[in-house]
């Protein structure tokens, strides 16, 4: 650059320069947009749990003894600091939510819970998927609207005739009619009763996630296992499901985590929240809210506790979560 | 096994005698019956877990159900009207109508079913924006791109009551420090925040946009993964600028994406209940489905009226997605 401009360039400013320099070459521009964008975006989704941290280590004394966003002295311009601080330490309220309630408890029945609808509907949406995927038959189409149309709807619109079925008070009959089918057992409270919904509701997702998959094995796989005299399901368990290891772990991945975020089902079907009748972490949260009104920090704590194995498992398996959702959903 | 003479592998044999001809029947069905075969638990589980009850609610809605009544009286449509014309307002908590009884504003927020939809189409467009531009930045290359996708993925995986606690605590008058600016401006009631009907419906809202954008960015972002790069190359040799290749290529290219993306998305919006559960309560912002369940123990016939009357509005949605997508649904 001559000499003359660089003068003139010092004499207009920084931000002139720099529009200047914008204007000639608008690449600039698009990345310093593109970068604003990004470091926005961060901000907005991380915060939220930047501010659980704050109330989690800020002593319950001070919690609401002043302000979180601190005046700051700035060589003699004070201002408000704009990022709450926590206003002291106290990493033992981490602790102190487990002495308060057994929180492990509705961890751990959040993990069973999740745990064990995710191997039923691994089960049931391999036998599905490897049906829809890979063989054709006259109705293929009509049932998978069928599948698709059910996943559409509310889970308040199932919740009445469930909670109903569920007290096990009275026979369920034959919808229009008075003809009893059969006298259910009493399974609120119990897993059952929180299982078989979440089942239900999530299985359509990993049925057109397995279908994807399993559509794409070349049939001469499936042929050769079957000329080497394994068995139709033989097939299926010992060539489709290894092979599409990545469709069944994205499947696994997506009903893993949307049991452990169920809000409806696990809020209704445990009917108070305690640990004993199968509350998940959805009744351990809202006891702090409930009970301990005042002990915020409580609160925070117990939510990053709860939301510790969402966070890591995302950080894990994103690659399976990104295609899994694509995938399933464009299908829906 | 009726004999003691018979030892453990003849028994051993038989068990598998049993197994061998239950294989070999299997291998003998047609395409067809096995496939009908391989459904039977998916019928079994959505049958006894989907249809029944959606069936069982229609039956109940058409009767007058009260606690501890049995089956009560069959009262056909009365139900619905009664909704509709407002008589089971009262049933309803707090203040709540089903339909508004005048169009104030006030009126508006305090009925169940605009409350729904202003939700459903607030929160729907502004993830929308939110997730095309999160969107667009995870279709760049750049350095540690693996780190800021987890990050605009990890509010969709966080449990909607954490999630609820969080905006809770955000926005709680007592501790919450976003209460007092945002009263400032007017968009917030400066006290007992979480009890107004507007504010905490905005505090809704917000909390729905922060969890669910990133799940619209991911859906937008398959659509631009699509996308012939070699398009943008030709664009670039005829002198368009990055304005110009998002005007004419890009979202041309992507608008069916998003249109789908928005479909499946109000359609899962409009069954809102957990965050306001959660962060303010069924009386203070009453959702369709929030109605369902503030209900259902008392009156089931009103109960399962509404939640029929929410299944059939999204039902209605649902069939335009099937029509308009066609064949290409499945």
């Amino acid at each position: 650059m001559a000499t003359e401009t660089s003068q003139s360039d010092e004499a207009r400013g920084p931000l002139q320069r720099w529009t200047q320099s914008a204007i000639e070459n608008p690449e600039r521009v698009y990345r310093a947009l593109f970068y604003a964008a990004m470091v926005f975006f961060m901000f907005t989704t991380l915060f939220p749990f930047y501010w659980l941290l704050v109330l989690a280590i800020t002593p319950e004394g001070r919690l609401l003894s002043g302000s979180y966003l601190p005046t700051i002295d700035l060589f003699g311009i004070s201002a408000t600091f704009p990022l709450p601080v926590p206003q002291g330490f106290n990493p033992q309220a981490f602790l102190e939510v487990f002495n308060q309630l057994p929180f492990h408890l509705y961890m751990l029945n959040s993990f069973a819970l999740a745990i064990s609808t995710t191997v039923i509907v691994l089960i049931i949406a391999s036998l599905a998927g490897y049906v829809f995927g890979r063989l054709d038959f006259p109705g293929r189409a009509v049932l998978m609207l069928g599948i698709l149309a059910i996943s559409y709807f509310p889970p308040a619109a199932f919740v009445v005739p469930l909670f109903e079925a569920f007290t096990g008070r009275a026979a369920i009959l034959i919808p229009f009619t008075d003809i009893p089918l059969f006298t259910p057992p009493r399974l609120l409270n119990s897993p059952g009763s929180m299982v078989m919904p979440f089942s239900a509701l999530f299985m359509p997702l990993s049925i057109f996630i397995l279908t994807t998959f399993y559509g794409q094995i070349p049939d001469g796989l499936e042929d050769a296992a079957r000329v080497e005299g394994t068995t139709r399901l033989g097939a299926l368990f010992r060539v489709i499901i290894p092979l599409s290891a990545p469709g069944v772990a994205t499947a696994a991945v997506l009903t893993f985590i949307a049991v452990y975020n169920e809000y409806f089902f696990s809020s209704i079907m445990a009917t108070s929240p305690s640990a004993e009748n199968w509350s998940p972490i959805v009744g351990g949260i809202l006891s702090f809210q409930t009970q301990y009104t005042t002990q915020y920090n409580l609160m925070a704590a117990a939510s990053i506790i709860a939301v510790l194995p969402v966070v890591i498992l995302v950080i894990v398996a994103q690659e399976r979560i990104v295609s899994g959702l694509t995938a399933g959903a464009l299908k829906e | 096994m009726s004999t003691d003479t018979a030892g453990a592998g003849e028994r051993e044999s038989r068990r598998s005698g049993v197994a061998v001809r239950v294989m070999r029947w299997m291998e003998n069905l047609s395409d067809t019956q096995y496939a009908y075969l391989l459904l039977v638990p998916v019928f079994v589980l959505l049958g006894a877990i989907a249809l029944y009850p959606l069936l069982r609610t229609f039956e109940l809605s058409l009767f007058e159900t009260r606690l501890g009544q049995g089956q009560g009286t069959f009262v056909a449509l009365d139900n619905y009207i009664g909704l509709l014309t407002g008589e089971k307002d009262p049933v309803l908590p707090g203040t709540t109508t089903f339909l508004p009884d005048t169009l104030a504003f006030d009126a508006m927020i305090q009925s169940a079913l605009v409350v729904t939809l202003i939700f459903a189409v607030v929160s729907v467009f502004f993830e929308t924006i939110i997730g095309l531009g999160q969107a667009l930045i995870l279709d760049q290359d750049f350095y540690g791109r693996r780190w800021i996708r987890a990050a605009i993925i990890i509010p969709w995986a966080v449990p909607i009551v954490i999630q609820g606690m969080m905006f809770f605590l955000m926005f709680n008058s007592n501790i919450g420090f976003l209460t007092e600016p945002l009263a400032n401006l007017g968009i917030l009631a400066p006290t007992n925040t979480l009890n107004d009907s507007a504010s905490s419906l905005f505090i809704v809202i917000v909390a729905d946009i922060w969890k669910t954008s990133a799940f619209m960015a991911l859906l937008i972002l398959a659509g631009l993964q699509s996308i012939d790069r070699g398009l943008y190359d030709v664009a670039k040799v005829a002198g368009a600028s990055k304005f110009q290749q998002f005007r004419y290529i890009t979202f041309p290219l992507i608008l069916p994406t998003i249109g789908i993306a928005i479909l499946f998305r109000s359609v899962q919006a409009m069954r809102v209940y957990g965050i306001i559960d959660f962060v303010s309560g069924c009386e203070t912002v009453p959702s369709l489905s929030c109605m369902v369940v503030a209900t259902f123990l008392r009156r089931q016939g009103t109960s399962a009226a509404i939640a029929f009357t929410t299944a059939a509005i999204i039902g209605a949605v649902v069939m335009g997605i099937i029509y308009w997508q066609g064949e290409d649904a499945i």
